[in-house]
């Protein structure tokens, strides 16, 4: 029996780490748009390994803080499941967020994790870089972030599983206040890096990794549900 | 096997749950299509469009009044009616209409005393004279609230937020959009916008907190001599332009001037509200009426 997109994506939904069953696999042979998404959410996942293999982890308040605002956006469903702290980041977080949010609600932790990274730390000489920025060279994939945007923007909305058609005035908005809040962002880095105990600053680039998570949780829910949940 | 016909629990359930429900499903069209809808006490009404306009406002009857229009014909627009809980949503129909083809127009009267949850993109949203607590979620919709009272919270990515004699508390959040509030009655606001401009025109309530935060437009802030406040603004990379004369701030901890960027700390008489304005790149300006 041949795979569809809609059990693709429940499978990827249930699945732990380590491969994909065949079913999936040969599903994702034949299938471009569940091929964007399976490495969308392998990116996601090794960003946030990355995260979590970082000395500084931030305090369980940011952690409790994501998850009560997450739920209380319906973002996930079952506050059993979602993730206590970085260092019990894993395979949980997979079942934890569920459909249509999950990859925007996952990257949102990403880059709120990022961002709690930077913002919570206080050694003078942090790494200002965007978690997500294309320049690691620890690793050669896309990003998550331009994956993500790829998805969620450019790709036609009837090629990609459960999407509907998208308001091209909505999605212009949309892409316009990315590059609004990318350009913040890369203003904040650059004050932070050149001010390192500039916590004025700090806080700033905090709020606007803060708001792209936002915006791109906001881009994902909407590209999913044509407008309307 | 039909086990889920056979379990008498899951019928009855069912059964209930249709019986409490009251759905229709209207093909719409360029006319006006109105439907009412009775309610006891303090109802909440949740809508869901696209793309069009949202008016609501409030009238002295125990009735909900939802009347719509689309232009196009080629949107459906479901209502639900579960006691007091009433949702309006606009679909889409089998075409998948996008642009001016899903623009719905709605006007909905309420009770005085109604909850509000408004989701939108695109089209302007007015609330006139609405008392209790809002939510709006919008991407490009303009949002103008008049005379209403409750907790509101406002996200919008560029939608901008006019808030005409707001009483109560406000929480906004926007990416390029502007926020003004005049003549409020608020004693809680909180307002964040990045590139957009912030406008405040009123009074400091006693024991109110008012932050408002930007990245790089403007944060005009207008209040009257008889106002009692506290205020800390602070722009990085901007500048802060003060007309009036504050005392220092004798509450808590001496606030020493930061290296980086423009600061004012000061009081108003007896400091009793607290007001936190912050830019990154932006002008804080604060006004004294005469």
């Amino acid at each position: 029996m041949n795979m569809q997109c809609e059990q693709f994506e429940q499978m990827l939904e249930q699945q732990e780490l380590g491969a994909l069953p065949k079913p999936a696999q040969s599903h994702l042979e034949t299938c471009a748009a569940c091929r964007a998404l399976s490495a969308d959410f392998s990116a996601i996942h090794e960003m946030a390994l990355e995260l979590g293999a970082e000395d500084i982890a931030p305090p369980e308040r940011v952690w409790i803080s994501l998850r009560n605002q997450l739920e209380a956006e319906r973002l996930i469903h079952d506050p059993q499941e979602a993730p206590r702290s970085a260092s019990q980041s894993g395979s949980g977080w997979w079942a934890a967020i569920q459909r249509p949010a999950l990859a925007g609600a996952f990257l949102g932790l990403v880059l709120a994790a990022g961002s709690a990274l930077g913002y919570f730390s206080n050694a003078p000489q942090i790494s200002v870089q965007s978690p997500l920025m294309p320049q690691q060279e620890a690793s050669s994939m896309p990003s998550a972030d331009s994956v993500f945007k790829e998805e969620v923007l450019t790709v036609g909305s009837d090629s990609i599983p459960g999407l509907q058609r998208q308001d091209t005035a909505v999605t212009d908005s949309i892409r316009r206040n990315l590059q609004i809040v990318d350009n913040f962002i890369a203003i904040c880095e650059k004050s932070v890096r050149e001010q390192p105990d500039n916590q004025m600053a700090r806080e700033y680039l905090y709020g606007a990794y803060q708001q792209k998570a936002e915006l791109l949780a906001t881009a994902m829910n909407r590209s999913m549900t044509g407008g309307l949940q | 096997m039909n086990a889920t016909l056979s379990s008498p629990v899951r019928v009855s359930a069912l059964g209930a749950v249709m019986a409490g429900f009251m759905l229709a499903a209207s093909p719409a069209h360029a006319d006006r299509i109105e439907k009412h809808f009775a309610v006891q006490s303090k109802p909440k009404i949740t809508v869901r469009n696209s793309s069009g306009r949202i008016q609501v406002k409030a009238w002295t009857k125990q009735e909900v009044q939802v009347a719509w229009t689309s232009p196009s014909g080629k949107t459906v627009v479901e209502t639900e009616q579960a006691g007091n809980r009433i949702e309006v949503a606009k679909l889409m129909n089998e075409d998948g209409a996008a642009g001016d083809d899903s623009k719905t127009d709605f006007e909905i009267t309420v009770p005085i005393e109604s909850e509000l949850s408004v989701r939108t993109d695109s089209g302007n949203v007015t609330v006139d004279s609405v008392h209790g607590d809002m939510t709006f979620d919008t991407v490009g919709a303009n949002l103008q609230l008049s005379d209403v009272n409750g907790y509101m919270v406002v996200k919008t990515i560029d939608g901008s937020l006019v808030c005409n004699r707001c009483a109560g508390k406000l929480e906004a959040n926007s990416i390029s959009g502007n926020v003004q509030m005049i003549q409020p009655a608020l004693d809680s606001v909180r307002v964040q916008t990045s590139s957009g401009n912030i406008f405040f025109d009123g009074s400091f309530l006693s024991r109110g907190i008012y932050i408002m935060k930007n990245f790089s437009g403007t944060i005009e802030v207008h209040f009257s001599s008889n106002d009692s406040f506290d205020v800390n603004a602070s722009s990085l990379k901007g500048d802060v332009i003060n007309q009036a004369t504050f005392k220092p701030d004798t509450h808590g901890t001496p606030h020493a001037a930061s290296k980086w960027g423009h600061s004012l700390f000061g009081t108003m008489n007896d400091g009793h509200a607290k007001v936190e304005l912050s830019s990154f790149s932006g002008t804080i300006k604060i006004l004294q009426r005469e």
